[in-house]
């Protein structure tokens, strides 16, 4: 029993270093990469709204996404330094998120409680399933509406070689297909879960202490999830209705 | 009241644990979950078998010293309640109780349901406390701190080390019980002279035996001085302002 006891403290002496990178360090990354996932998001969504406007504008602000600041900025110049930031922010949230659990599941240990209390341990518990479905989707959206393979509409049309833009008609074309409507819903759902959650751990991630703070953190989180999944889950479903078309 | 049990039982932390089942007949509402374990101890000595061990001292909420997992929750049943506080009248219809350690990597079985949760001291050695002279007692009111400090301070020195947020915790973090301390020594004029120092010495510490904190608020929900999760928050709060300050204070 006591040479247990010693041979004990002396395992646990010899891995009382902290690891690298510190899990600190990955929280913030996790949580820095989140706003600009965020804020890519409700962005996303704001350009998303010009399909109300009809096909010249959804189209024409797709032009312009490839256009804009030329001829100080060369075309597509800002679309590949977007499509580059989220593509690091990616890698950087994937890799540190796996590193993250990884670590969870060491310091946990091999007992595993089964019960949980409440929606907060809900929503934390759904993160990686989330995030990996999430990026599933990604893909989904990725071949259907920018690149236009496997799962895009028969009637896909890529851009013209004068560089005119077909958004409205392939978004259209695309979410004419009940299944893929439904996807496109799902998808948003997972997101203001993934979303909420993620903007609660941000505050804690980021220090947040103050209770007004905190609760105004709390208030604002919730809205733009909900700005979120209702401009862009709206689309889908408006399309199915035929008020889209 | 019969209670049917599922008691841990580890003869060593080499050992392979095993549960093994019980009957107290002559419980009653009135026993805590310790004195439960007491009369069952009782019963198995008179049996000739040996009693389980279990850690315990204050009974009274205010020592750390018990906790056990009880149908699968820290301390037991009642919410933010330590195990010597939990008693079988407010478990309703609950009368079978599987009974373990408090689970954790970084918290080995010694025996039975007793754990070595040193851990803790270790990050308490680390930074958990005051290390500058102090001096004499200063004048009254020469060092002011407001009524709202000091509450607030009192709030997170409530901790009372038990290792339940680590036991709840699904990712086995401590950042409840770090945070706690970070937070409390953050606002008392002698903890504020090495907060930079300490933040870095206690997230080390933390980082080298527990994991990440992911907003679960499973710990929250266990504890028994009733830390708020606003501690975890304290916890990046002082280490991110050691990142920008740069210095020991």
């Amino acid at each position: 029993m006591v040479q247990d006891m010693t041979a004990l403290r002396e395992g646990q002496r010899t891995r009382a270093t902290a690891p690298f990178p510190s899990t600190f360090a990955l929280k913030l990354v996790m949580a820095v990469t989140g706003v600009i996932f965020i804020a890519f998001v409700f962005v996303h969504m704001i350009g998303n709204l010009k399909v109300y406007g009809g096909p010249a504008s959804l189209d024409s602000y797709a032009q312009w996404l490839r256009e804009v600041g030329y001829p100080l900025i060369p075309h597509k110049g800002v679309l590949w330094a977007l499509r580059v930031t989220l593509l690091v922010s990616l890698v950087a949230h994937v890799g540190a998120s796996v590193i993250l659990w990884a670590r969870g599941r060491r310091a946990r240990g091999r007992f595993r409680r089964r019960r949980s209390s409440g929606v907060t341990a809900w929503a934390a518990r759904t993160m990686l399933l989330g995030g990996v479905l999430i990026l599933g989707f990604l893909v989904i959206h990725l071949l259907d509406l920018t690149i236009g393979r496997a799962v895009a509409p028969g009637a896909y049309q890529p851009a013209d070689a004068d560089g005119t833009i077909h958004a409205y008609t392939n978004l259209v074309a695309s979410f004419s297909r009940p299944w893929m409507a439904a996807v496109y819903v799902v998808w948003m759902l997972v997101i203001a879960v993934h979303i909420w959650h993620g903007w609660r751990t941000m505050a804690q991630d980021l220090g947040a202490t103050g209770h007004r703070l905190r609760a105004v953190w709390a208030t604002l989180g919730a809205l733009i999830a909900l700005a979120i999944v209702l401009g862009n889950a709206l689309i889908p479903i408006l399309v199915q209705l035929g008020v889209i078309a | 009241m019969r209670i049917e049990l599922e008691v841990w039982r580890q003869d060593g932390p080499r050992e392979r644990g095993r549960f093994e089942a019980h009957v107290v007949d002559d419980a009653t509402p009135e026993m805590s979950l310790l004195e439960l374990l007491d009369r069952l101890n009782d019963q198995l000595v008179e049996g000739g078998q040996e009693p389980i061990q279990f850690e315990s001292d204050c009974r009274e909420g205010a020592c750390g010293a018990c906790g056990v997992t009880v149908n699968d929750v820290p301390h037991g049943p009642v919410p933010r309640t330590p195990s010597c506080r939990q008693h079988l009248r407010s478990f309703g219809a609950v009368t079978r109780l599987r009974i373990e350690p408090l689970r954790s990597a970084a918290f080995p079985v010694v025996r039975d349901l007793v754990v070595d949760r040193t851990a803790l001291d270790r990050l308490i050695r680390a930074g958990g406390h005051v290390d500058v002279m102090t001096g004499t007692a200063p004048d009254a009111d020469a060092v002011l701190v407001t009524h709202d400090d000091a509450e607030v301070a009192l709030d997170f020195a409530a901790c009372i080390g038990c290792g339940a947020c680590v036991a709840a915790c699904p990712n086995g973090a401590a950042h409840l019980f770090a945070g706690a301390k970070l937070a409390h020594l953050a606002l008392v004029p002698h903890g504020r002279l090495e907060r930079g120092r300490r933040a870095v010495a206690v997230v080390d510490a933390l980082e080298a035996e527990f994991g990440p904190c992911s907003t679960y608020g499973e710990c929250v929900e266990v504890c028994p001085a009733g830390i708020p999760l606003t501690a975890v928050a304290a916890v990046h709060r002082e280490r991110l302002r050691s990142v920008f300050r740069g210095r020991a204070d």
